[in-house]
């Protein structure tokens, strides 16, 4: 185990943002962390990288507590990608980190490896929203560290970028390190963890493999219009306006085979994937309640 | 010493790199000193002691907009939080901004000493540049001080207006412009009790060749905790607020 939180609350202003979460990350294994907007994943994170301390519970990096600068030689963190130094040149900010680990990777490798050495000499604040990211993303791996932290890692990148980087990911697994990653997007935490844990209101709310995981948060929306409301075992939830329904399911399959199985005159169906802040507000907000 | 040349090598870096605020921060004591002071100065001790008052300023200026307003721009800043996240103590990158500051005074007061011995009789002998020095840093350090709790107390929107509302008057009533026997009455009365004037009546002995008045340093070292505590106590309220 490399980073473990022990029923950890911490209260922001007058929001609790964890309430009781506990969660090991182990040797090795790519956790993802998902949930919506607001969940907590944000300040979990800050947790374990030692910005913010808890108010109650335990939080540990390495067996030792995040807050204490050494513990944190076997971390490497992305900034956000909007607050590079503004004067500095790539090659700087990159330099300026690795400065302060005792094995860094050699700067021209990192570089490369996430397309930056085009880029070396122009200043960070010339420097595209994408190209940003990908340095933001570089600097977490320049320490060479055995965990990597990765906050929202491929928000606004385009697909190619997003599969160039996803494939860095895993090859820095390879290579035997542990990475967190926080996504809101649950196509990133199927294509790349070996855990999933959904935060939500401060909550652990469930955890597995990635399957289990997207079968559970995982939601499609049915819509079409009848003139009675259908009767299917496999929705999660109907709505109705007028003569037009919207289901919520977990298996959109399934209940389509009912619903023509049923009998009932229909028409307008559509079948749409759902994402996960809309699944929340849906039908998992009502369970997380329960 | 690795991390703390890494940071300190940044900041210069960067301070270069924007000649925007690194001109007009050097050159605007030299430019005040060649229009309202340098004009009236006739004899040596005149221009010695007027001299001595304008690299105060220069180091004024320096010290406390760089932590004040610099201070209170990084608040809001990510990249702060980023690097607090690196296995460091804040130190090294606190270190470094002092270093970049002391740089940027001692080029700010070298400014001034070139633009005074070129327009007036200046002339002081090099056994007095020690204690000059001395002087100069202690109030920097004060400055400093007083920059960074202004920074941590008010929102870095405020920072930049309220720091020149301090700045300016302080200078003045100080004595920094002008002797304080030619202020107004009433400055002359309140000026004794100001930061400014304590350190002035260390620079001018220094810059004069007396003796100094121990109750001076006091004074001086005292307004160095006071606003150094505040800073702290600032600081602390600041992340209380935020983490």
């Amino acid at each position: 185990m490399i980073a473990r939180l022990e029923n950890v609350h911490k209260r922001l202003g007058r929001v609790q943002a964890l309430a009781g979460v506990s969660l090991e990350v182990r040797e090795g294994e790519l956790l993802a962390l998902l949930g919506p907007n607001g969940a907590g994943k944000t300040t979990l994170v800050s947790l374990l990288v030692g910005l913010r301390a808890p108010d109650r519970g335990r939080v540990e990096l390495g067996g030792r507590d995040p807050r204490r600068p050494e513990a944190r030689r076997i971390l490497g963190v992305t900034p956000q990608s909007t607050g590079f130094p503004p004067n500095l040149r790539v090659v700087e900010v990159v330099e300026l980190v690795r400065a302060h680990y005792p094995r860094p990777l050699a700067t021209a490798a990192l570089l490369e490896r996430f397309g930056l050495s085009g880029l070396a000499t122009r200043s960070v604040s010339s420097l595209s929203g994408g190209q940003a990211r990908r340095l933001a993303v570089a600097l977490a791996f320049a320490g060479n560290p055995r965990l990597a932290v990765l906050d929202e890692p491929t928000t606004g990148l385009d697909v190619g970028s997003r599969r160039a980087l996803w494939s860095q990911i895993r090859r820095f697994r390879e290579e035997g390190g542990t990475v967190l990653l926080t996504t809101h997007y649950l196509e990133e935490a199927e294509e790349l963890a070996d855990r999933v844990v959904v935060l939500a209101r401060g909550r652990v709310i469930s955890s597995g493999s990635p399957a289990e995981i997207k079968r559970r948060v995982g939601l499609r929306r049915v819509r079409l219009r009848a003139e009675r409301p259908p009767e299917l075992p496999a929705a999660e939830k109907i709505e109705r306006d007028g003569e037009r329904f919207t289901i919520w399911t977990h298996d959109s399959d399934a209940l389509v085979r009912q619903l023509v199985n049923s009998g009932l005159e229909f028409s307008d169906l559509e079948v749409t994937p759902v994402s996960l802040e809309e699944a929340f507000l849906a039908v998992l907000s009502e369970e997380v309640k329960s | 010493m690795k991390l703390l040349l890494a940071h300190t090598r940044a900041e210069l870096l960067a301070l270069l790199r924007s000649p925007g605020f690194l001109i007009p921060t050097m050159l605007f004591p030299s430019m005040f000193f060649l229009m309202f002071a340098a004009p009236n100065l006739e004899g040596t001790a005149a221009a010695n002691y007027t001299t001595g008052s304008f690299m105060a300023f220069a180091v004024f200026t320096v010290t406390f907009f760089q932590f004040g307003v610099g201070t209170a721009s990084e608040r809001d800043n990510p990249w702060s939080s980023y690097v607090r996240t690196l296995p460091a103590p804040p130190l090294y990158r606190n270190l470094a901004k002092v270093l970049t500051a002391a740089l940027l005074a001692l080029l700010a007061a070298l400014a001034l000493v070139i633009t005074s011995s070129l327009t007036t009789p200046l002339n002081v002998p090099l056994s007095r540049w020690p204690r000059i020095f001395l002087a100069l840093s202690a109030g920097g350090v004060m400055m400093g001080m007083l920059g960074t709790a202004l920074a941590f107390l008010v929102s870095p929107k405020a920072a930049l207006p309220l720091a020149n509302l301090i700045y300016l008057p302080l200078a003045y009533m100080g004595g920094m412009w002008m002797p304080p026997r030619f202020l107004p009455e009433l400055v002359q009365k309140l000026s004794p009790y100001l930061p400014t004037r304590q350190w002035m009546e260390l620079v001018w002995p220094a810059i004069g060749g007396s003796g100094w008045d121990a109750s001076h340093w006091l004074a001086v070292a005292g307004f160095t905790l006071a606003f150094a505590l505040l800073a702290g106590w600032a600081q602390r309220r600041d992340e209380r607020i935020r983490f």
